[in-house]
């Protein structure tokens, strides 16, 4: 039900029963005007009578003046006579008038007073004119014939009189029913009406009263359904295994669930509506410097943002972690962004892990050189002692010198050895200026007993010297995965070819370009796109899976690249790896993803 | 057979320290013949009337326990000798020789096991 609807049954329920007490009164009204119509009349009957009675009175004054005057001759009786006599005619009048409606009535009164005429004129004047001539005036046939005229009058009186209290009778009757009809009406009407007004007010509240349970109805599910969702959508929040915080438009914070308050080490309560850059404090983790806030940062941009790496959270205890976050915007329905919302998990762990996998990897091409690095040294450091012992015991003096060069020569390679093994070690602090080839040459060097163990023939090209900026160590580990990834790949009986130039001198892409090719059998394609990924590897148990996702890192670091060419061609299968370092990079923190 | 100057094959890609173990070897008394690498070591091992073999492991071509399955296989009384710079040898190589070395443990050590193995009655693996 809408509101015009039930504006409309207001209307009927409060309209319906005035229009009834209308109809009702009018009805009353027009039974009330009958009635008064009907005592109207009675009253009509009433002066009727009275005139009657009161002509009756004046003949009766006249007869009894008549007769004193009769039984005393004087003229004192008379004086009642007169006066009646002369007011009866206009009584008489009256009555006539007042009968006129009524036929018989009307020959009632001129009945009347013909015989009233007939008494006055034939009897009461003659007796009078008697008297007053001296004579008497007892003569019974005369009295008698006076007395039948009289007679005759009241008989006229009488009946005009009877007549009219007859209809005075039948319309007190009228009117008697007339009342009682009036009543039966009334009530009639009223129960009628009210059981109509009952009926219908019942019907229209009944809708109403309906309407409205269905409403309230919906309005309990409605709100019963809000609450489910909310406690669900707070559940889920709250279930969440990253922290999250949501801040209104400017900043403030409006929640946070429970991982956020124990990574911040705030809770709810007091982190409530304070600026955000109070409880998420984050800086740079190398320089300690304070970093745009995900929900500045969001604002400026109106747009799903993540942080820089190497974000570190400081906790309400001053201790820190490293986070990684994202920030949104919250928008309305008119694409305001009414708030903002961040999430952010702890990667102290995985990023201390990282930094393992990666300080372990270098400790693992040492060890897949352990092979080699010991032969490399326990071969010369063998000769050396046996050369020792030799000159203990019996060789002469004279061959000593002989016996001397060749330890030293021997030494002089353990030397080497070592060296080169240490630079795959230790790194500098920061990039220094490094001479690519003779760093791959130590590398070689390295990897000589290797190569002859694998029984591949090894080409290098590598005509001048080349300078780059970077981190030695780094770059010999690099070379070093490339360099054995191929002699695995085309032993025995291969071929692996290094060269490396400078190119693009004199532009802002100049750097040394390294390559080193395989005649092995080659990488399939949907292997190519794979091979960078960490823990990928075709070697079985033999290979950690990390070192090219390592060695791009590391040349991702130095601003530079690597890429990998390859076909499993009869004809021309084979590998090569390329890698372009630049000259002088801007060195990024090491991607890893 | 065990003579007055027991002839050694020694077998090693490393020139000095072959160079240097025959003079350790001459001077303690052996005749001493040497190789390069496997093939040749095989070949010189069937040619001459050798009386042990000392073999190093990690070779070009062919690394020692290939060459002392063959050395079995043509002359199984032979004694041999692994010399390695490695630290643990897989097992199958090892039990395919006599004695079994490291090239850290000194030349007094090699003279020594050397004489054990030349006085010892032959034992066919």
């Amino acid at each position: 039900m809408n509101l015009t609807e039930f504006n409309r049954i207001l209307r009927q329920v409060f309209l319906l029963p005035i229009i009834a007490l209308l109809i009702t009164a009018g009805a009353l009204y027009l039974q009330v005007r009958g009635a008064n119509e009907t005592v109207r009349l009675i009253q009509d009957n009433d002066a009727n009578i009275t005139q009657a009675a009161l002509v009756a009175k004046l003949v009766l004054d006249q007869e009894s003046g008549l007769r004193g005057y009769q039984a005393t001759g004087d003229e004192r009786f008379l004086t009642e006579f007169r006066q009646a006599e002369s007011t009866i005619q206009g009584e008489l009048d009256n009555l006539a008038t007042a009968v006129q409606a009524d036929a018989n009535q009307r020959y009632n009164v001129e009945d009347l007073r013909n015989e009233y005429q007939n008494w006055h004129d034939a009897f009461a004047l003659p007796i009078m004119a008697t008297v007053r001539a001296g004579g008497t005036a007892n003569d019974v046939t005369l009295n008698l014939y006076g007395k039948t005229l009289m007679d005759q009058v009241r008989q006229d009186i009488r009946s005009i009189t009877q007549h009219a209290e007859a209809a005075r009778s039948i319309r007190i009757e009228q009117w008697h029913r007339q009342v009682r009809n009036t009543v039966e009406a009334l009530l009639a009407i009223a129960l009628g009406m009210g059981v109509l007004i009952g009926l219908f007010t019942r019907s229209r509240l009944k809708a109403v009263s309906s309407a409205y349970r269905t409403s309230l109805e919906v309005l309990s599910r409605r709100a019963e359904e809000i609450f489910q969702s909310e406690q669900r959508l707070r559940t889920t929040l709250v279930s969440i295994g990253d922290g999250v915080i949501t801040c209104d438009a400017e900043g403030r914070i409006q929640m946070m669930n429970p991982v956020a308050c124990d990574l911040t080490g705030w809770t709810q309560a007091e982190a409530h509506n304070r600026p955000l850059e109070d409880v998420f404090h984050i800086v740079n983790e190398s320089t300690g410097k304070a970093v745009e806030t995900p929900v500045a940062k969001v604002k400026r941009l109106r747009s799903v943002v993540g942080v820089a790496q190497d974000t570190a959270l400081i906790r309400k205890n001053g201790t820190r972690i490293l986070i990684a976050d994202s920030g949104a915007p919250i928008r309305d329905q008119t694409e305001e962004i009414i708030g903002i919302v961040l999430v952010f998990r702890d990667i102290t762990l995985e990023r201390r892990t990282q930094e393992t996998l990666l300080s372990n990897e270098k400790l693992a091409v040492t060890g897949r050189l352990a092979a080699t690095i010991a032969h490399e040294i326990h071969n010369p450091l063998d000769a050396v002692s046996n050369l020792l012992y030799l000159m203990r015991n019996g060789t002469s003096q004279e061959e000593f010198p002989q016996l001397i060069d060749m330890a030293e020569s021997e030494l002089a390679r353990v030397t080497q050895i070592s060296r080169a093994m240490l630079g795959l070690y230790r790194e500098s602090r920061a990039p220094v200026s490094v001479e690519i080839k003779s760093t791959l040459e130590d590398v070689l060097l390295l990897m000589e007993h290797r190569f002859l163990e694998l029984q591949v023939t090894l080409h290098t090209d590598i005509p001048s010297p080349v300078r780059v900026h970077a981190f030695p160590a780094e770059l010999r580990q690099v070379f070093t995965n490339l360099l054995a990834n191929a002699a695995e790949a085309c032993s025995p009986g291969g071929n692996i070819r290094v060269s490396a130039c400078y190119t693009n001198a004199g532009s802002p892409a100049a750097g040394a370009s390294i390559d080193i090719q395989d005649n092995g059998p080659g990488i399939p394609q949907e292997i190519l796109s794979q091979l960078f990924q960490p823990f990928f590897t075709t070697k079985g148990e033999n290979g950690t899976g990390l070192g090219l996702w390592v060695s791009k890192g590391i040349v991702n670091k130095h601003g530079g690249s690597i890429n990998i060419v390859s076909s499993t061609d009869s004809a021309t299968h084979g590998t090569a790896v390329t890698v372009f370092l630049p000259e002088k990079p801007a060195f990024n923190t090491v991607e890893t993803n | 057979m065990p003579r007055n100057f027991p002839l050694v094959l020694c077998i090693d890609d490393e020139l000095v320290g072959l160079k240097v173990r025959k003079m350790v070897l001459e001077r303690a008394g052996y005749q001493v013949l040497t190789a390069t690498d496997g093939v040749s070591g095989i070949s010189v091992f069937e040619n001459e009337p050798v009386d042990v073999v000392v073999l190093d492991y990690s070779m070009p071509g062919m690394h020692g326990g290939e060459v002392a399955s063959r050395l079995r296989q043509i002359k199984p009384h032979v004694p041999i000798l692994l010399l390695s710079a490695y630290i643990g040898l897989p097992g199958e190589v090892t039990s395919l020789v006599d004695l079994y070395m490291t090239k850290t443990e000194g030349a007094p050590v090699l003279l020594q096991k050397l004489g054990r193995l030349l006085q010892q009655p032959v034992a066919a693996p």
